[in-house]
């Protein structure tokens, strides 16, 4: 990359975050389930769950889509679209922008997911199978689609001048699409980004987690020597970034600045993951940011709590890192919201560094000797934090590793 | 900065797998939309612009194949049909290829049969394993990378019609910020009979008779000077990408126009140089209305117009890529002359706009 000498890359921030969980709505309410360490997991009711042996999963109960999407017309958007507009709602608030001057910006708006609005697609085949494919519901055939995550977004907001795009890049696609804020605005083409991901629980998804033998019966339980898989989750991590001059200029608060990230794919296998590649992406996200592996404070890891995930993960680590340091799973709490996931550990872990602690992995009995971690089981430990990393994985060896600093103003 | 060109592209579409049936297609006006065959191709519509003959066997090769689905196996063609023509270099250090594909939703047959199979099965948990993969939306952009090895950055994008311009942007993006040397860049689409009745039950009345079509394009941009040292000669620049977006139909004429101005500025070229113009062209008052915004972007400019749509159907998440191939088709072997311009362009029914704008490789 050439920049004109007088115009280097800008300094990227975060400073609003939006988020719908199932450990709380809006960014207070998640920042204390995180902190308190609490659990979202409860029996499904997204679907009839009759004929599985199991069905827990973390839903977004206490939803209200009334409550943060006032110029679309709720019943046009699908569940996760809903999700993503009402926490990008809540990030431009969190931030203190007004929407007039948010709107006189040049924005990107870049929302990641898994499954996009698959719910929707669930239900329509419900109604194929009862009443045939001529009876289909055409609000809900129209919004089913996975651009409606972003553009939804543009249109609750009254934005012009923006460029969005939805990255369906599966689980890591949270962290995609923060990168992808990142390049925009360092590069200088936009003033502004939402950037996140969001899903819904679906049938669809569940069923083939459960089929692969993956879902936990009853809890998530990442690194742990008993562990028993993932629980299906949902939600939304919606993250406003700017640039650090902007943000000055407005006297915003800042959680955190974006330092850099990494991807890369493993090309190996469509649902293993391969540590090898996974360390490399480690590697490439310390590189760009300028990082050293003993800067990193603490590692926000995908640990989904399946056994191949959270053997091959603390394999990467263990690799890039001569002594890791605490590595922990907030999918312990929320569950695994599939493309919200690595945007609301994003979140996460700019709130851990703005707050000054670190979230625990709960549900923790025994760590598992072949991952070796220290996953703050159960109870958050308090401490100042500079550098932290968060990692995701998706099918396909989709890696995505994010790092970002704490902002100090005497910089 | 060093900017990208594209060297290399490769098509798969209703006229057939790879550019020279594209070219000589686009380049005669024909439509390749077709009667459908309805015992193959249950649903609403009775015509479509199919790839003729594709199956994942007979392009991909048999092995490893029973449970590719239609958009990755047109994916994985395309792009290793760009792979083959370029050489063993290209991915000579494969983690420094990246790759972007646009997509719609995935395959929402593959998505909707996974879930058909768990309501109507005698257990709910009686689907196939192996077809999983293939209801996640990055399985196309994900398969072609393992198929091939391409190790580097690998990201689906997906944004309705203007989905083609939106991995144009990224990839130009994810170039400039250091996270690889090369990027393939494309979108594909694949016809399906779930497909078909979503677009008839969502569409409104005055597109509902569009036919659909399929296909994807992927191009290799890279840096001139590494298109050069590796024997290629750029076929275009990529000058800008712009995006808008409209609240009220009435306003996308607008929104369009001054998108077009500003990447038109951006790019540095007059209007008068624009020699290209491929629009997305939907039926009905979008299409107008896009028609309207690039005549009044352009003031009295007279570009040739290249009109897609009504030649390959609505190819849906493909469209702007496929337009894009039309453009490099028209422009013929050698891409591009120097002076001149081409321009691309989508109005989305979902209230956002883009376009971009190429130019004529640097006679050096």
């Amino acid at each position: 990359m050439v920049y004109d000498s007088d115009h280097g890359p800008r300094r990227v921030v975060i400073t609003g975050l939006g988020a719908v969980t199932s450990i709380g709505l809006g960014v207070t309410a998640f920042l204390d389930g995180l902190r308190s360490g609490r659990s979202g997991v409860k029996p499904i009711t997204a679907f009839d769950t009759t004929g599985f042996a199991h069905a827990n999963g973390c839903e977004v109960t206490d939803f209200d889509p009334a409550e943060w999407i006032h110029r679309v017309d709720p019943a046009e958007l699908g569940r996760a679209s809903q999700f993503s507009v009402a926490a990008a709602r809540m990030a431009v608030e969190d931030a203190g922008m007004d929407l007039e001057e948010f709107r006189r910006r040049p924005a990107l708006v870049s929302v990641g997911t898994t499954d996009a609005e698959s719910r929707d697609l669930d239900t329509l085949v419900g109604v194929q199978l009862e009443d045939g494919p001529e009876k289909l519901p055409p609000v809900m055939a129209r919004r089913a689609q996975a651009g409606r995550l972003s553009s939804g977004i543009v249109r609750e907001l009254g934005l012009t001048d923006v460029e969005a795009l939805t990255i369906p890049t599966a689980c890591a696609a949270g962290n995609y699409a923060i990168g992808s804020g990142y390049d925009a605005i360092r590069e200088g083409d936009v003033d502004v980004a939402l950037c996140g991901g969001a899903d819904a629980v679906c049938r669809k998804t569940f069923t083939g987690f459960y089929r692969l033998g993956t879902i936990a019966p009853e809890v998530c339980q990442p690194f742990d020597k008993d562990r028993k898989g993932i629980l299906t989750g949902e939600g939304a991590g919606i993250l406003l970034m700017e640039s650090l001059e902007s943000a000055q200029a407005r006297g915003a608060r800042i959680y955190a600045e974006v330092l850099g990230y990494g991807l890369n794919c493993d090309a190996h296998h469509p649902v293993a993951p391969d540590q090898d590649s996974l360390a490399r992406c480690m590697e490439v996200a310390h590189r760009n940011a300028g990082v050293k592996p003993e800067d990193i404070d603490f590692i926000s890891a995908h640990g989904t709590g399946t056994r191949a995930n959270d053997v091959t993960e603390a394999g990467a680590i263990r690799q890039v890192f001569d002594a890791p340091p605490p590595t922990i799973s907030i999918k312990s709490m929320i569950g695994h919201s599939m493309g919200a996931a690595s945007a609301l550990a994003s979140a996460a872990c700019a709130l851990a560094l703005t707050e000054g602690f670190i979230p625990p992995t709960i549900n923790h009995r025994e760590t598992d000797p072949e991952c070796g971690l220290d996953c703050v089981p159960n109870e958050a430990r308090a401490t100042e934090l500079n550098v932290v990393q968060n990692n995701a994985l998706a099918f396909a060896g989709n890696n995505a590793v994010l790092i970002l600093g704490r902002y100090r103003e005497a910089e | 900065m060093s900017e990208l060109v594209l060297s290399a592209w490769s098509v798969v579409s209703p006229y057939g797998v790879g550019s020279d049936p594209f070219s000589e297609g686009i380049g005669a006006g024909r439509s390749a939309v077709d009667a459908l065959d309805r015992e193959a191709w249950p649903g609403p519509f009775d015509r479509c612009g199919l790839v003729p003959d594709f199956t994942a066997a007979k392009y991909v090769g048999k092995k490893g194949t029973r449970t590719m689905d239609r958009v990755t196996a047109i994916a994985v063609t395309a792009v290793g049909r760009l792979l083959a023509s370029c050489g063993d270099e290209l991915t000579a250090r494969p983690e420094q290829v990246g790759l972007v594909l646009g997509t719609g939703s995935g395959s929402v047959q593959s998505i909707m049969d996974f879930t058909r199979d768990s309501l109507a099965g005698e257990r709910p948990y009686h689907v196939d394993p192996a077809c999983f993969p293939n209801t996640v939306m990055n399985r196309a952009a994900g398969q072609s990378a393992i198929w091939h090895g391409i190790k580097g950055p690998n990201t689906t994008v997906a944004g309705g019609w203007l989905t083609g311009l939106l991995a144009l942007s990224y990839a130009v993006r994810l170039h400039r910020g250091g996270h690889c040397a090369r990027v393939l860049c494309g979108a594909a689409e694949e016809y399906s009979t779930q497909r078909a009745w979503l677009e008839w039950h969502g569409r409104g009345a005055d597109e509902q008779s569009t036919p659909l079509g399929e296909g994807g394009a992927v191009f290799l941009m890279e840096t001139a000077a590494d298109a050069h040292a590796a024997g290629r000669a750029p076929l275009a620049r990529i000058l800008a990408t712009r995006f808008g977006a409209y609240a009220e139909r009435a306003d996308a004429q607008q929104a369009l126009a001054d998108c077009v101005r500003s990447a038109v500025r951006r790019a540095g070229v007059a209007p008068e140089d624009i020699r290209l113009v491929a629009p997305l062209g939907a039926d009905g008052k979008l299409g107008a209305l896009e028609e309207s915004g690039i005549t009044d972007a352009l003031g009295a400019a007279k570009p040739e117009w290249i009109r897609c749509r009504p030649l390959l159907g609505d190819t849906s998440a493909a469209s702007t890529s496929l337009q894009l191939a039309a453009v490099l088709a028209t422009a013929g072997e050698s891409g591009l002359g120097p002076g001149e311009a081409a321009l691309v362009t989508g109005i989305d029914r979902d209230g956002t706009v883009g376009c971009a704008v190429l130019g004529g490789a640097d006679p050096s």
